[in-house]
């Protein structure tokens, strides 16, 4: 009772500073979140960790829900399918926890998916994005988006935005790079592209002289690449060195990281680019975020931290809307159509995960700016 | 474009032979081969990368205390690793190069961390040469690669301690017995090979823009084959060799698929000494 006594008085006590005090006359609501909050995947989970306490302590500021303050009930998997199956157990067999948040990797919260699916109890993970993960229980839901979707979209960037009709693929050769490459490949040629040619690379390559040779012969007006920061700033210098700018470069929002700009330098200026969740964005509901971010860890959230604000600002909002009951949480969720979160507007599929709004991203003069042509 | 493939190629084989040098000379004065040459080229690369990018030292600068620092190291494996161990067989230096190698390697990881570190890029113009679009960066590449060829022979052909090293290559007993300081001439081999691989770790790691920990691994790799296509003890051999395998591998991601330039080149190999076990210049007798 003490350690839980701890929290509340605190709680209290800064509400009695900034506002008019309220007094929890009733129960808290308890929500579980399972997250990596040590090992590998560490810097996600305490992303996550963060986000959430912000969007906690701002909803019970605010007077809870209707009365009922919010607390969270962390569980740390490590993003280990063994430790989120454990955890899965343990939160299914509590009967004061109404729903669950996590976990990370798709790996981890399919492996923890049948039993939530057995128990009855909502799993919404905010960052599994494996296409296959929600259709697999009616009580899983993913709000982080497809490559299904990303696919499409960015061949409508490249082929609408910027008009750009022959196009190349150099993609990464492991299972993402390559549903990466064959959903914007289908969506391209769909819209009228050609595509002249496809490249792929293994994860550990540094030497991209000789395929982006190969592909400027073929001429393209496009290169889009699936890849990760560090790739992609090689493949960016090596293109500068070789003397080919004829070319406009894209590639998807996995490359959306402070660090291609750090590794790319100048040579990644005009790379095309998306992101679901962008800081500079004007929304005010993701400037609400980021300041109060800011203001709290003295650093900008990233993705990461987007999502997991999302994930727990829907929950609260759907409690809100028919209570505690863990059946009426997943029937009212699966109607979500319009919420507005900072990384995009939430609207489930009838398989239970979203097509997300990407932003239109390109880098000029070192920096990530929306492209608004 | 296959005259830029064969230009990617000839650059990257050219670094490719500097380090496979480094085998040839060590396995032609010692008869020892040593695995931990990727990671003095690793070394070295990363001296020159942080020459470059944190002191803003000029590239040359780099390229020198890249050579020097794989010099000291190649010097100090030879004293640690070879030198107490030279009665012992070839077994215990093997291994002891095994374990320096990873040391290294973790070592490199521990202390600059796993990923990627960027290398400032220089000469990022290009020229035209007879209509072909041609990056300056690998002429000059091929210009510095070519120069330390030529010193290496002029070292080994023409000076005192060149002398002493083809005397040792010979005959380790008979060239001690004519009052070559056989000792002097390992330590001094070992830092050539050493500094050889320093430099190519630093040209490699402005060529990419790139130096990381596991970098030595497939360039040491490379190395040792291009080194044993070429014909083991043969400096021209192993500059073939290293060239070769370097426009094989680019030409195979012209014609085929970046993903079988490996497989490729070391197919050419294969066959090349299933025809010729000696290798492309190799002959019978052991001499540098």
């Amino acid at each position: 009772m003490k350690t839980k006594m701890v929290p509340m008085l605190l709680t209290l006590f800064t509400l009695l500073l900034v506002a008019a005090p309220v007094a929890w006359s009733a129960e808290p609501i308890h929500i579980a979140v399972s997250a990596p909050l040590t090992g590998n995947f560490a810097e996600y989970g305490q992303n996550w960790q963060k986000a959430i306490s912000m969007a906690v302590e701002w909803i019970n500021a605010a007077g809870g829900i209707k009365g009922r303050p919010l607390e969270i009930v962390y569980g740390d998997s490590k993003s280990d399918p063994k430790d989120s199956a454990a955890l899965a157990q343990k939160f299914t067999s509590d009967n004061r926890i109404v729903a669950e948040i996590g976990d990370f990797s798709s790996t981890a919260s399919m492996a923890a998916q049948p039993i939530y699916d057995r128990a009855g109890m909502v799993q919404l993970s905010p960052t599994t994005s494996h296409p296959k993960w929600a259709p697999g229980s009616p009580w899983s839901f993913g709000i982080v988006g497809t490559q299904a979707g990303e696919g499409p979209f960015m061949a409508r960037y490249a082929i609408e935005r910027l008009g750009k009709k022959r196009i190349a693929v150099l993609h990464i050769n492991n299972d993402w790079g390559i549903a990466s490459k064959e959903y914007f490949v289908n969506a391209a040629t769909e819209m009228g592209a050609q595509v002249l040619g496809v490249e792929s690379y293994f994860e550990t390559e540094k030497d991209f002289t000789g395929v982006l040779t190969k592909l400027r012969g073929l001429k393209p007006e496009l290169i889009y690449v699936p890849s990760f920061y560090n790739e992609m700033a090689l493949i960016s210098k090596q293109r500068e060195k070789l003397g080919w700018t004829d070319v406009v470069v894209m590639g998807p929002g996995s490359l959306y990281s402070p660090k291609l700009l750090e590794l790319g330098g100048n040579s990644v200026n005009g790379l095309y680019t998306s992101a679901v969740f962008f800081p500079n964005d004007p929304r005010p509901e993701v400037q609400k975020f980021v300041k109060g971010f800011e203001a709290k860890y003295k650093a900008t959230p990233n993705m990461f931290a987007g999502v997991a604000y999302d994930a727990i600002n829907l929950m609260a909002e759907t409690i809100r809307k028919v209570g505690t009951d863990r059946k009426a949480i997943r029937d009212e969720l699966v109607k979500t159509k319009n919420f507005p979160g900072v990384t995009g507007k939430i609207a489930f599929t009838e398989r239970r995960d979203v097509v997300k709004d990407y932003r239109h991203l390109v880098v000029k003069d070192g920096q990530f700016t929306l492209f608004d042509k | 474009m296959l005259v830029p493939q064969l230009i990617n190629g000839l650059t990257q084989g050219s670094l490719y032979a500097l380090i496979a040098i480094g085998f040839v000379i060590i396995f032609g004065t010692m008869n020892l081969v040593t695995f931990a040459h990727g990671e003095v080229y690793m070394a070295g690369a990363f001296v020159g990368a942080f020459a470059m990018s944190l002191w803003h030292l000029p590239w040359f600068v780099a390229l020198v205390m890249g050579m020097a620092a794989a010099w000291v190291l190649g010097f100090l494996i030879e004293k640690v690793a070879f030198r107490p161990l030279r009665t012992a067989g070839h077994m215990p230096p093997l291994l002891i190069t095994i374990g320096l190698s990873i040391i290294l390697k973790d070592l490199a990881v521990v202390l600059f961390g796993a990923e990627n570190r960027p290398v400032p890029s220089i000469y990022e113009q290009t020229v035209r040469l007879a209509g072909v679009q041609v990056s300056v960066l690998q002429l000059v590449i091929l210009g510095l690669a070519g120069t330390l060829f030529l010193v290496l022979r002029l070292v080994i052909q023409g000076t005192k301690i060149g002398r002493a090293m083809r005397a040792t290559a010979q005959d380790h007993e008979a060239a001690s017995a004519m009052g070559v300081n056989v000792n002097r001439v390992f330590s001094i081999a070992f830092a050539l090979a050493s500094c050889l691989g320093g430099a190519a770790g630093v040209m490699i790691g402005i060529y990419y823009n790139a130096v990381y920990p596991t970098m030595g691994g497939t360039a040491g790799l490379k190395g040792f084959a291009a080194c044993i296509f070429g014909g083991l003890t043969s400096i021209p051999g192993a500059i073939l060799g290293g060239i070769i395998i370097g426009v094989v591998e680019n030409l195979t991601v012209q014609f085929l698929a970046s993903g079988y330039r490996d497989v490729v080149a070391f197919l050419v190999m294969v066959i090349v000494l299933v025809l010729r076990p000696q290798g492309l210049l190799g002959r019978k007798l052991k001499t540098v």
